[in-house]
């Protein structure tokens, strides 16, 4: 006969155990979660190799503090009877200086994506020095790209949303340059525009492309580069004495001997 | 050598993962605990930004937060698209792409800087993993793409140097031009002309433009030191009210200035004939 449980033990089972196993029965996030945490890495794997997780947290914190711009921006070009100046101004004034804390979300926002950007660029510089974007991390490598130039077009389209002077200009130059492509480039400067001028049409557009279709495109990406970064796994640097994967000489000698040749001669036959 | 690239690579893979095993460190906890420090460190740093940007703005006559500190203002003025002096700039990791402009300044040859090299960079960048495609990781044993790297970097490094330094002369230094160019272009008495570029100096026509060695030419603007050879003064009021219809895509309109000033500035145009 079994012995009996204790109700403490009970209380875990139920209370604890029970619904992760409900849970594990129908998606395997135990196995999946023990897959990606207890996965071995080489060992000399260190901090050169943080600058993805890095970024991924400097991207975390975007989400985060865009949200919370989100819940007291209003993407408008319109006056605001109040102030006189713009409603997408004037909203952007009221979070920097009424809100409480509200110069903190969006100096960190403004000044994340610099970090982004930074960050984006280290990460890629690491990646190309240890050569990982080769076989099998060709894939790896091509969302990370993507990634950079989605990353790039978040700041492109984030930069008109205060709706100051220095947004307002540099979105100007930036949707004519757009407009010098072949082919494309009238279609693209008229889409991004949506108008004759840039205005409250513009603001929306960009504000659509800012928080809903580029950030998708960038959850998505980021989805697939770290399940094939912990799929593939992550390489050493590639001058490590202990690299994983490193070349051995053809013949080991076993047993008693070893230790006692060279590495590189022939078993020490010569 | 001699054997297939495919089936080296397999093999050398294949050993990777065979050391992983036998000798690597679990992920959880030692790899991120590394992760979880660098982490602490980004937010560290943008909250940083965030205060110094915050508590080294100041407030100016015209509102709070317009004072530049080291990171510069909380805001400028609202968007006008009717102001005349402001010049264009852009978030600092896109001003490699703005000096790109300044050096193609043709018109023929503005879409190379814009839409070429960006191109020809996102293309080489993506496709990289295959036509780099040896088996060798060493740097030192990877001489040409290390040097590729590094004249990449600098030039890049440059490039958004110059772009985030370029300077742009103001319209209230434009000013004290206009009378030199009445003389050299012999509109002195024409009082309408003398308004013209008063307005072509302040309405920021020379953040592209180039006029009798003044302005920067950028974007492919062409020189207008001789422009009134070239048009007939009808044709220049349609030119600035709609650029479009001269298969110009680059400028925008000027239809804002009003049709009075209009007419001022393509009398002005009309009466730059180059210096003879």
């Amino acid at each position: 006969m079994a012995k009996r449980k204790t109700k403490r033990q009970l209380l875990v089972d139920t209370a604890i155990l029970a619904p992760i196993d409900w849970l594990d029965e129908r998606t395997a996030v135990v196995g999946g979660t023990k897959y990606f945490l207890f996965r071995h890495v080489p060992r000399d794997v260190s901090w050169a190799q943080t600058l993805g997780f890095a970024t991924l947290m400097a991207f975390m914190a975007q989400t985060l503090t865009g949200a919370i711009l989100a819940m007291y921006y209003e993407p408008s070009a319109a006056i605001n009877p109040e102030t006189g100046k713009p409603v997408a101004y004037s909203s952007i004034e009221m979070i920097t200086n009424e809100l409480t804390l509200g110069w903190l979300v969006r100096g960190m926002h403004r000044w994340g994506a610099s970090v982004f950007i930074i960050l984006l660029f280290l990460h890629m510089g690491r990646v190309f020095l240890f050569g990982a974007y080769k076989y099998p991390r060709e894939l790896t490598w091509i969302t990370g790209v993507l990634l950079l130039a989605t990353g790039m077009l978040m700041g492109f389209t984030g930069y008109l949303l205060p709706w100051d002077q220095t947004a307002y200009w540099a979105t100007v130059v930036g949707i004519n340059l757009n407009g010098t492509a072949p082919f494309a480039g009238p279609w693209l400067a008229q889409f991004l525009a949506s108008g004759p001028e840039i205005g409250t049409s513009t603001l929306a557009r960009f504000y659509a492309l800012h928080m809903l279709l580029l950030p998708g495109a960038i959850f998505a990406l980021i989805g697939i580069h770290i399940y094939l970064v912990t799929r593939l796994g992550v390489t050493s640097p590639p001058w490590s004495r202990e690299a994983a994967g490193r070349e051995r000489a053809e013949v080991q000698p076993a047993g008693g001997r070893a230790g006692l040749v060279r590495r590189g001669t022939d078993g020490g036959a010569k | 050598m001699g054997r297939d690239l495919g089936e080296r690579n397999r093999e050398a893979y294949a050993r990777y993962k065979d050391d992983v095993r036998k000798e690597g460190k679990p992920f959880f906890p030692r790899a991120i605990l590394h992760d979880t420090i660098m982490a602490f460190v980004v937010v560290a740093v943008m909250i940083a930004l965030a205060v110094i940007w915050y508590w080294d703005a100041g407030d100016t006559p015209e509102g709070e937060g317009l004072e530049a500190g080291v990171l510069g203002p909380l805001y400028t003025l609202p968007a006008d698209a009717g102001t005349t002096d402001f010049i264009p700039r852009p978030a600092w990791y896109f001003c490699f792409l703005f000096y790109l402009l300044r050096i193609f300044e043709w018109p023929e040859t503005v879409f190379i800087a814009t839409v070429g090299i960006p191109t020809i960079a996102l293309v080489l960048l993506l496709g990289l993993p295959f036509y780099d495609r040896r088996l060798e990781r060493r740097p030192s044993r990877r001489p040409v793409a290390m040097i590729a790297a590094v004249l990449t970097v600098l030039s890049m490094g440059v490039l958004t140097y110059k772009g985030a330094t370029a300077q742009e002369a103001l319209g209230s230094e434009l000013l004290k031009l206009v009378p030199d160019w009445a003389e050299e272009q012999g509109f002195t008495g024409d009082e309408q002309a003398n308004e013209g570029a008063r307005l072509f100096a302040v309405s920021g026509c020379l953040n592209c433009h180039i006029y009798l060695g003044s302005g920067t030419g950028s974007l492919g603007a062409p020189d207008l030191s001789d422009v009134g050879d070239r048009y007939e003064p009808q044709a220049l009021v349609r030119y600035l009210t709609n650029p479009a219809e001269f298969g110009n895509t680059v400028m925008g309109s000027y239809a804002y200035l009003g049709q009075e000033n209009l007419e001022k500035l393509a009398t002005f145009l009309d009466a730059s004939t180059g210096d003879k």
